[in-house]
Formats: structure tokens, C-alpha cells, sequence
């Protein structure tokens, strides 16, 4: 609209800042309970019909993120089939049959599970199919269900920085500032391992009372119960091994991730319809297609706001403030990034994120590594904070509360708030120490 | 006198026990209550919110979730039956403490049965956290005298004086 009728440069920044922070505030808050891919749509629209980003731009911006879409749709691609194959379900037995029927050893495989699968498909597969399987074991098992329901939820994000694979948080940061497969090792592996231990002693000693019990092993279901075809079964397994091998050398060799994993996914779906283990429909039906609205909305709504420079500001301020340090760089990187997480959920964050540091190209690699590896960690581990999704979800459940509505999410946050920020520090002394 | 005794997975023989311990038992009328606590589920709603999900998981995976867990319950209370014959059995869904005072009212209980919290194997300690929070919210909100059902535990005395 403005190409029409020109407007002087401070306004258009003035209304690109104020779109762009009103999309924010209602990601956050989500207004009528909106879905947020719908805000973030709304935001890029408005950005595009006002002028303030040009079509061109806004497509330009989209082709260039190809990666972290085709990685999304993947990634969403290969859990689903693998659902279907009954592959959770069968490692969810096998963990139990492992832990010989004491209820600690249960609360420990789960954790090792969690990492396992967050590791080779990300923290969505272990937040989203393996915690309901996990409710449906320890249901049947007669066991409490708080401790292991947020031992899967909170070793999913734990967890889900020991590869690049393991968050698509990793994935959007890494394709604009790339690190090779041994430098990601270095800085962040080490780090995941410190936090998932740290993790795992907590939550021992916070439920200790209930983990001390044992279970019946006949309660168990079979393992063959689980596997629901066993040729596709086989199949799963074969391609997930060739899946999780190829990673390792995608990202050694640079490749991008999203073809390994969106190769996989088509694998998958012609065994799955070979074996006639799912439909075409049936797939679709499993993919959440409003992340793709809602990556494709924040990233041109940041993208406008880049334009103003203000990301720029803030990104001055960030290195700025830590002081042109390697130590500042983790630990700004850390906080920036975990606080953002919880105001704004971590996908608007990450992209902010990655937009603000795109001045730290000039800054020594020591301070750049610093701050890619703190933001990656931070937007990864953050969540775990509240969990719940965001503040604003925290202060709604506590307005809740006020009024004597039982609410469950406080629960979550009860925990997070004491094991999150231990795992944050003790996280970014780590990556400090190793850069 | 209408007795309602709450089970929570883990405590059929404390709860049997304590109606043998009253005097009359055979003149009660047995209500034995379980209740599917709901919160677990909200907390998967929430987290699946959060990954920019729809809150309820696929359809077959929420059935097979339901079947779980009527499975449990339904073992429970027939756990429960063959220590406490001919008792009226409920099943809820829900926030347990809420649905304990409301089954009370509505069956009109004279007495409550209730464990200080579920047991899964640790030493029972005493003190300020050995009450749970559904047996605090049912003793403060119950329509009836509450019969609160603690572990024996003479090995933790004498206390500090």
C-alpha cells in the first residue's frame, strides 16, 4: 500500500516494529486461544498488504529457509511412520523388560530412551508419541505416572542438542550460521551430557519416595503385542539405522539434514504402503501442516523487522553486553535465548535469534562459536523453564489457580523452575570451557 | 452407617483393614471409590500445545490411553471387592480430591476412608509431608467425618521432645 503512497522511512519502521511486536505479544498470550500459525500469518500478511516487505522479499526469504521446511516435514514424516511400525511402543516394553520390574530402573530407562530418540528424531518424537506410550505402560504397570509423564517431556528437550538432528530449532539456527558436525561435537556434546546427567539426579532425588516400589512383570504387555507387522517392523529399523549413520555423515560432509531425513520419510512411506501399514491420508493426517504457516509467518514478520535494523540494535546490545568475551558471548547467548523461549515459544525465538547475530560475522570465531552454540543451547533447553509453552501460559494458569480452577501445568513448572536453571548454568560453563 | 472407602492403586489392605478395625463391620454399607486422575492427561495437552500441537493426541493413541486406564481402575476395584464383598463399587474421572467429596455428598457417606498418600514402596516417614494433597483437600472439604488411614510406623518413636 505504502508503494503507493510513499510514507517518510521512520513511519514505515515505526508500523513494521509495531506489527511486528503485536504478532509477538500474540503468539505469547494467543488471544481466544488462536492457533499461533494463524498470528504469525496475520503478521506477515499485514507486513505484505501495508507494503512494509515486498512480495519478492518475502518469497526470497521462504526459498532461502527450504531447509528448515523440508527438514520439519521430514522429521514429522519419519515419526509418524515409525509410529506406525510400532517402534515406540516396542522400545517402551523392551526399556521396562530391562529394568527387571524395579520401578527406578523403569524411571531410568525412560530417561535413556528419551535421549536415544530425541538424538536420531528429535525432541518432537520423544515429547509427542513417547510420552503417551510411556502413560499407557506405567498406567497398566500400576506405577505413578507424574515422574515418568515429566521425565519424557523434560528429557526430550534435555536431550535435544547432542546432534544437530536432535531439535529443528538446531536445524534453523545452523543454516544460517553452519558449524561443521566436529565443531557442533565439541562445543555441545559434552554440554548435552552434563545437563542429561544433571537432569536425571534430580529428578531421582525428587521422586525417590515413589521410585523405591516395584512392578508386576505379568501386567507387561509382549513385545510382539507392539509390533504391529513385523516384515515393516524389520524394515523401520533397517532404514532408521541408515537414517541415523547418514546423518552423522550429512552433517560431517555438510549436506543438508532435511534430504537425509525427508529420504528417509519417503523410505518409510513405501514400505508403509507396500506392507499397507498406513494410507497417503493417513500420513498427511499426522503431519502438523501449521508449522509450516507459522515458520513461514515469523520469518517474514522478522525478516521486516530486520529491515528497520532493529534486530541489529538488539544484536549490537547483545555482544555489547557480553562484553566482547567468550564467557559473555555463552552466557548472554544463554540467557537471551532461554529467557526469549518462554516469552515467545522457541521457533519465533530461535529466528529472532538468528537475525540479531547476524553482526557477530565480524567478531572473533571464539565470541561467534560462543554465542551460535549458547543460542542453539538456550533455545533448546529453555523450555524447559515452563514447559507449559510460555510465561504467559504460567500466568494464566496462576490466575486460574487464584480463582480455585485445578490446574496441572503448575506442576510442571513447580519442576522447572528447579532443575532448568541449574542445567542452563552448569550447560554454559561447559560450552565455555570448551570453546 | 454408609462407609466410602477411596482407593488409590496402592491401597486395598490398609483400607480393609481399617473397616474390619471398626466396630459393627458387618452392619456398614461399603461404597468403594477409585478415581481416574485427569491432570496427567492435561499435562500431555499442554505439552503437545507447546510443540504447536492440537491438545489430544491421535485418535488410536488416545483410545488405546482410555483402555489403559479403565483397565487399571477396573483391577482395582475388583481388587478391592475381594477383600471388601457386596460393596458398591464407583469409578470417576477427574481431579480425585474433588471427585471423592462430591461421590461422599451424593451417596451420602457418614464416614470417609482415606490413605494419607499413595504408597509405592518407600519408608513411610512421619511428618509435615506425609499427608498428600488429596487427603489435606479431603479432610478440609468432606461432607463427613473422615477416617484418615496412616502406615504404621512405632519404629520412627519416640520423637524429638
Amino acid at each position: 500500500m505504502f508503494q503507493y503512497f510513499p510514507i517518510p522511512e521512520v513511519w514505515k519502521t515505526l508500523l513494521a516494529s509495531l506489527v511486528g511486536v503485536v504478532t509477538l505479544v500474540g503468539i505469547m498470550t494467543r488471544p481466544f486461544r488462536w492457533n499461533e500459525a494463524v498470528i504469525a500469518m496475520a503478521g506477515a500478511a499485514v507486513l505484505l498488504l501495508l507494503g512494509l516487505i515486498s512480495p519478492a522479499d518475502a518469497f526470497l526469504t521462504l526459498i532461502r529457509d527450504w531447509n528448515t521446511f523440508l527438514f520439519f516435514l521430514g522429521i514429522m514424516g519419519l515419526s509418524a511412520l515409525a509410529e506406525a511400525a510400532g517402534l515406540f511402543d516396542w522400545l517402551a516394553v523392551q526399556a521396562a523388560r530391562f529394568a527387571g520390574k524395579s520401578a527406578a530402573r523403569l524411571f531410568l530407562n525412560v530417561f535413556l530412551l528419551g535421549s536415544l530418540i530425541s538424538m536420531v528424531l528429535s525432541n518432537d518424537a520423544t515429547a509427542l508419541i513417547l510420552t503417551p506410550i510411556v502413560y499407557v505402560l506405567v498406567t497398566k504397570l500400576r506405577l505413578p505416572v507424574l515422574p515418568y509423564l515429566f521425565a519424557c517431556t523434560f528429557i526430550a528437550d534435555t536431550a535435544s542438542f547432542l546432534l544437530p538432528v536432535s531439535n529443528p530449532i538446531n536445524i534453523i539456527i545452523l543454516s544460517r550460521f553452519p558449524l561443521d558436525l566436529l565443531t557442533f561435537l565439541r562445543l555441545l556434546f559434552l554440554p548435552s551430557l552434563v545437563v542429561i546427567g544433571i537432569n536425571i539426579a534430580i529428578f531421582f532425588l525428587l521422586y525417590r519416595k515413589q521410585l523405591k516400589g516395584v512392578f508386576d512383570i505379568q501386567r507387561l504387555p509382549s513385545a510382539k503385542q507392539a509390533v504391529k507387522h513385523k516384515a515393516f517392523f524389520r524394515y523401520t529399523c533397517c532404514v532408521l539405522a541408515v537414517i541415523a549413520f547418514a546423518y552423522v555423515i550429512a552433517s560431517a560432509i555438510q549436506l543438508p539434514l532435511s534430504l537425509v531425513a525427508l529420504s528417509g520419510a519417503v523410505l518409510l512411506l513405501i514400505g508403509a504402503l507396500f506392507w499397507r501399514r498406513t494410507s497417503l491420508r493417513q500420513t498427511a493426517s499426522r503431519i502438523s501442516w501449521s508449522i509450516f504457516g507459522f515458520i513461514a509467518g515469523m520469518f517474514i514478520v522478522v525478516r521486516a523487522i530486520e529491515d528497520t535494523g532493529l534486530t541489529t540494535i538488539f544484536g549490537n546490545w547483545l555482544i555489547q553486553l557480553s562484553g566482547g568475551t567468550s564467557f559473555g558471548a555463552v552466557m548472554v547467548g544463554t540467557a537471551g535465548a532461554a529467557l526469549g523461549t518462554n516469552l515467545i515459544n522457541n521457533v519465533p525465538m530461535a529466528v529472532v535469534m538468528i537475525s540479531a547475530l547476524a553482526g557477530i560475522q565480524h567478531a572473533p570465531p571464539v565470541i561467534q562459536h560462543g554465542f551460535i552454540a549458547a543460542t542453539m543451547f538456550g533455545c533448546d533447553l529453555g523450555p524447559n523453564l515452563t514447559t507449559v509453552g510460555s510465561l504467559a501460559t504460567v500466568l494464566w494458569l496462576l490466575i486460574l489457580r487464584q480463582r480455585n480452577v485445578d490446574v496441572s501445568g503448575l506442576d510442571y513448572f513447580k519442576v522447572g523452575v528447579v532443575v532448568t536453571p541449574l542445567m542452563l548454568l552448569a550447560g554454559a560453563l561447559t560450552i565455555w570451557l570448551l570453546l | 452407617m454408609r462407609v466410602l472407602c477411596c482407593l488409590d492403586g496402592t491401597n486395598v489392605q490398609q483400607v480393609s483393614k481399617a473397616t474390619e478395625m471398626l466396630l459393627a463391620p458387618q452392619s456398614l454399607t461399603l461404597g468403594i471409590l477409585y478415581v481416574i486422575d485427569t491432570g496427567p492427561r492435561r499435562d500431555i495437552e499442554h505439552t503437545r500445545e507447546r510443540f504447536l500441537r492440537p491438545p489430544g493426541p491421535p485418535g488410536p493413541r488416545e483410545h488405546e490411553m482410555q483402555q489403559a486406564e479403565h483397565a487399571a481402575a477396573e483391577d482395582i476395584l475388583n481388587e478391592a471387592l475381594r477383600q471388601l464383598r457386596n460393596a458398591e463399587t464407583f469409578q470417576r474421572q477427574g481431579r480425585p480430591e474433588r471427585e471423592i467429596v462430591n461421590v461422599a455428598a451424593e451417596w451420602q457417606a457418614d464416614l470417609v476412608i482415606i490413605c494419607s498418600r499413595a504408597e509405592y514402596g518407600g519408608k513411610n516417614a512421619i511428618g509435615p509431608s506425609s499427608v498428600g494433597h488429596v487427603a489435606r483437600f479431603v479432610l478440609d472439604h468432606a461432607p463427613c467425618p473422615v477416617l484418615m488411614v496412616r502406615p504404621l510406623t512405632r519404629e520412627q518413636f519416640p520423637i524429638a521432645r
